[in-house]
């Protein structure tokens, strides 16, 4: 973990309100499912906290976050022009478990769940990539994803606006009903569907890693704002997650 | 030679007024890995109680206008774990260790002095100031009769520096900090985070899972700076603020209000290397304004 400054090389928005933005940043190694602390504006306490992103990608001297706007900071950052400066601290989290090297891999990204599993994804280049999500505009880098090589991308939209109508944990529930070999599944996203992916999951018996979203205040630790409920206690997201074993967690109603 | 240190009691010098505040630093190991702690006056640790405390339901915090409402509700592993599992990490740094607690009954605040009343704890800070928990704290803080007795049955369970950390949600607070001298505090801590809440108008619910929560951050600023100054005016002990800074420009100015040290607690969410350029820009403000000591800007305010 190291708080530096960061130059923003580019920001571009790929897909309605969804933005992909590379830093110039020297950041110690990260492994997917880690992400950065971002300060939004150094003199102006308003935004006051920093914002949790993904790491998308690491270079030797940069990042990638690809990132939503969803409010007043988020918003404020996709103005940022190249050339501008901000404050990254980082790699911040656990990360996804890069052990398993058997068995067909499944990931499910869901909404702004994306970014951790498409790092994943990436890394990985090996098995099947579910995107789920509301509509045709709301899915980023659809191209790139296509384009990784080992991994078949499957589109799912609850509007069938794009790749086939339905759920990401329908396109789950096939795969694994076709293929009933061993599996993995590593998902991100919102937390109905998180339960649903770690319900199946346990139906089929298969490993089940999955990055949980929650409300973070300092992201390294310090707050206990973002603690989530496990079968050992409860938990940090921001430092002992966000990635969890699926059958930890104890998920609300 | 410029001196940047403040005695808070015979026993507790701190090397420079800057310190970490309760409940923004956990238990040291996090910023430890950012940089030294050994350069902070003194550290304050998360709020303990006798027994390990779950905490609110989620959502426990979100962002406020210069600033955020928490209502995290006091989660902590409790005193026996603080002791054999924290407190020999945190004794590694050339720093004072403040342990902050609170209690639910006036017994559980006695044990808790006890308790604490060991080597390695430099001081305690007593909790009377919690907005987000529904027993524990504040009904303490608001009453300068049950204050006093509370703070003298404390007094008599430890030798360590007692810190009262009062509560902001009172009409007079000068008044809280003299019943907290009158039972023995050695200092007062002023003052803690604004009862506050956030709503919805989407789902029409509130967004804390608490409901209400505590302000925070450079909101809150304006409001601890005169209850430093009024309190300042009242009691004889030390005052430590808390409350909003996060600039040793903010340092500076507490100082002048009459705050002996100062907290920095929401900034270090911010910024969690922000201890070190506050650290600097008072020595840089002293060396600049040929100042030997911060006893020349304690409570140096000019009023007409």
């Amino acid at each position: 973990m190291k708080d530096t400054r960061a130059r923003v090389i580019s920001n571009q928005e790929v897909a309605q309100d969804t933005y992909l933005m590379i830093l110039e940043c020297n950041l110690p190694s990260s492994v997917p499912g880690q992400f950065v602390m971002v300060k939004i504006d150094e003199t102006s306490c308003d935004p006051f906290l920093r914002r949790p992103i993904a790491i998308l990608r690491q270079g030797d001297n940069s990042i990638e976050l690809l990132y939503k706007v969803r409010g007043a900071g988020t918003l404020e950052l996709s103005r940022k022009n190249s050339g501008g400066i901000l404050s990254v601290l980082g790699p911040l989290g656990n990360g996804f478990s890069l052990s398993e090297r058997n068995g067909t891999i499944i990931y499910v990204a869901g909404g702004t769940g994306l970014p951790p599993i498409l790092a994943l994804a990436e890394r990985i280049r090996r098995g099947y990539l579910i995107v789920g999500a509301r509509t045709r505009a709301d899915i980023p880098l659809w191209k790139r994803m296509e384009g990784i090589s080992g991994i078949k991308a499957l589109a799912m939209t609850e509007d069938g606006s794009f790749g086939r109508k339905g759920m990401a944990t329908d396109a789950l529930a096939e795969l694994t009903t076709q293929d009933p070999s061993p599996c993995i599944i590593y998902a991100c996203g919102p937390a109905g569907m998180l339960k649903a992916v770690s319900e199946q999951a346990r139906r089929i018996r298969a490993r089940c890693q999955v990055s949980l979203e929650e409300r973070m205040a300092c992201g390294f630790g310090v707050c206990s704002a973002c603690t989530v409920k496990t079968s050992e206690g409860s938990k940090r997201v921001c430092v002992q997650g966000p990635v969890f074993e699926a059958d930890l967690v104890e998920w609300g109603a | 030679m410029m001196d940047t240190s403040v005695r808070i009691t015979s026993t507790l010098t701190l090397k420079n007024p800057v310190l970490s505040a309760s409940g923004t630093f956990a238990y040291g190991e996090e910023f430890s890995k950012l940089f030294d702690l050994s350069i902070l006056g003194g550290i304050l640790t998360k709020g303990l109680s006798l027994k390990p405390k779950e905490g609110n339901p989620t959502p426990r915090v979100c962002e406020a206008p210069c600033g955020l409402i928490n209502a995290i509700g006091l989660e902590n592993i409790g005193v026996d774990a603080f002791i054999s599992d924290k407190l020999p990490f945190l004794c590694t740094f050339d720093t004072p260790i403040i342990v902050n607690f609170f209690g639910t009954r006036e017994e559980e605040y006695e044990l808790m002095a006890g308790r604490l009343n060991i080597e390695g704890v430099s001081a305690v800070e007593m909790n009377v100031s919690c907005p987000n928990v529904s027993k524990g704290g504040l009904e303490f803080g608001k009453d300068p009769g049950i204050l006093r007795n509370l703070v003298a049955q404390v007094r008599k369970a430890t030798e360590k520096p007692l810190i009262v950390k009062l509560t902001p949600l009172v009409s007079d607070i000068g008044e809280m900090a003299l019943a907290a001298q009158d039972g023995g505090a050695d200092a007062v801590t002023c003052s803690n985070t604004i009862p506050a809440m956030a709503i919805d108008e989407k789902t029409w619910r509130p967004v804390l899972g608490n409901a209400t929560g505590g302000l925070s951050g450079p909101a809150i600023k304006p409001i601890a700076l005169r209850n430093v100054w009024e309190v300042a005016k009242r009691v004889r002990i030390p005052i430590i603020a808390s409350g909003g800074a996060g600039s040793w420009q903010d340092v500076i100015q507490f100082l002048l209000a009459g705050a002996s040290a100062v907290e920095i607690g929401s900034a270090s969410l911010r910024d969690p290397l922000c201890f070190r350029s506050i650290i600097e820009g008072i020595e840089s403000y002293m060396y600049d304004h040929n100042l030997m000591s911060v006893y020349e800007l304690i409570g140096k305010l000019k009023t007409p």
